[in-house]
């Protein structure tokens, strides 16, 4: 389909994000992003659209990402056909 | 082990083959850190044929906020000898080290971080100073998700108060990092794959991070 191309300084990547464990899903679970911006950011968009803090963070390679983390970093590693996907789980309540 | 059925935890042998593993690849591709070591232990030297034993990474200096002294005492006023005492005294920022193990737990059945700071001299460091040291969005959250919480007990191996992540999330949040790799789940979940995820989700409360050569490196061992 398409050549793939490195990605620039002024590139956005589309983050996927998808629900797992017990996490509700979001209207809106795809959201682009420019390449430069660190994963941080991905982090507080699921915070701020779930109203919760403590949320359970990862990537497809069983690996959860340090917030420092380029996002361009991130899709050159994980990432394909132009797209991130993050998967976020819940904090279990204590029992 | 199929991932599907897979309950998080592994066997305190899997541990061990995982942890000879993961310090070689560390050392391979964190070259800029120093080593993990294991170190022996002979707790149960009858109970159990295997010796016991732990990682050990020591002597990290954390790059936290450090404190904001201008050192304006010290300056071109002081036409005296150097004298060590009064230098020490009159120092900016204190040096502070870290030493990390990962430690088995036999009731949970995963590995535990424990962690201790300490200065120079050896003096350990309060809470509250550690605190300082550890990434800030570490401080505001991690401390208090359910997922990674701290605690402070006696290390399981050297007689002394260490700090702890509490193991009690870590089988659940193993299995979910491990169930979102497709080949983990064709092929089963990989034991020396199990300390570089754990220490990715770990490793984000203290500042220690997985470099991606070495996430890769894992993967294509695998």
């Amino acid at each position: 389909m398409s050549t793939t191309k490195s990605l620039t300084a002024t590139k956005k990547v589309v983050i996927h994000l998808r629900a797992t464990g017990d996490a509700p899903m979001l209207k809106q679970a795809k959201f682009k992003i420019p390449v430069m911006d660190k994963f941080a950011k991905v982090i507080d968009f699921l915070r701020r659209q779930l109203h919760r803090d403590t949320l359970f963070v990862y990537v497809n390679s069983a690996f959860s990402p340090n917030p420092d983390e380029l996002v361009m970093d991130l899709y050159n590693n994980f990432g394909f056909d132009g797209k991130l996907v993050v998967n976020y789980a819940c904090s279990m309540a204590w029992g | 082990m199929e991932v599907l059925s897979w309950d998080g935890t592994l066997s305190s042998r899997d541990f061990q083959a995982a942890a000879r593993v993961f310090a070689e690849n560390w050392k391979q591709f964190n070259p800029a850190l120093p080593p993990w070591t294991w170190v022996p232990c002979l707790k149960q030297p009858s109970r159990l044929s295997q010796e016991q034993g732990y990682l050990s990474l020591e002597k990290i200096c954390l790059l936290g906020s450090n404190k904001e002294d201008e050192q304006e005492d010290v300056d071109e006023e002081e036409p005296e000898p150097v004298d060590n005492a009064t230098l020490i005294e009159s120092a900016g920022p204190q040096v502070c080290y870290y030493d990390f193990h990962i430690v088995y737990s036999d009731s949970y059945r995963v590995p535990v971080l424990y962690f201790r700071g300490y200065y120079i001299d050896g003096q350990p460091l309060a809470w509250d100073e550690i605190e300082k040291d550890l990434p800030a969005c570490s401080s505001k959250v991690l401390l208090e998700s359910k997922w990674t919480f701290i605690t402070q007990e006696e290390h399981p191996h050297l007689n002394r108060p260490w700090y702890k992540l509490h193991p009690c999330g870590t089988s659940e949040w193993m299995k979910l990092l491990f169930l979102g790799d497709e080949s983990l789940a064709t092929n089963g979940v990989a034991v020396e794959q199990y300390l570089v995820s754990w220490l990715s989700v770990v490793g984000q409360v203290v500042g220690l991070r997985i470099p991606f050569d070495m996430l890769n490196h894992h993967k294509s061992c695998n």
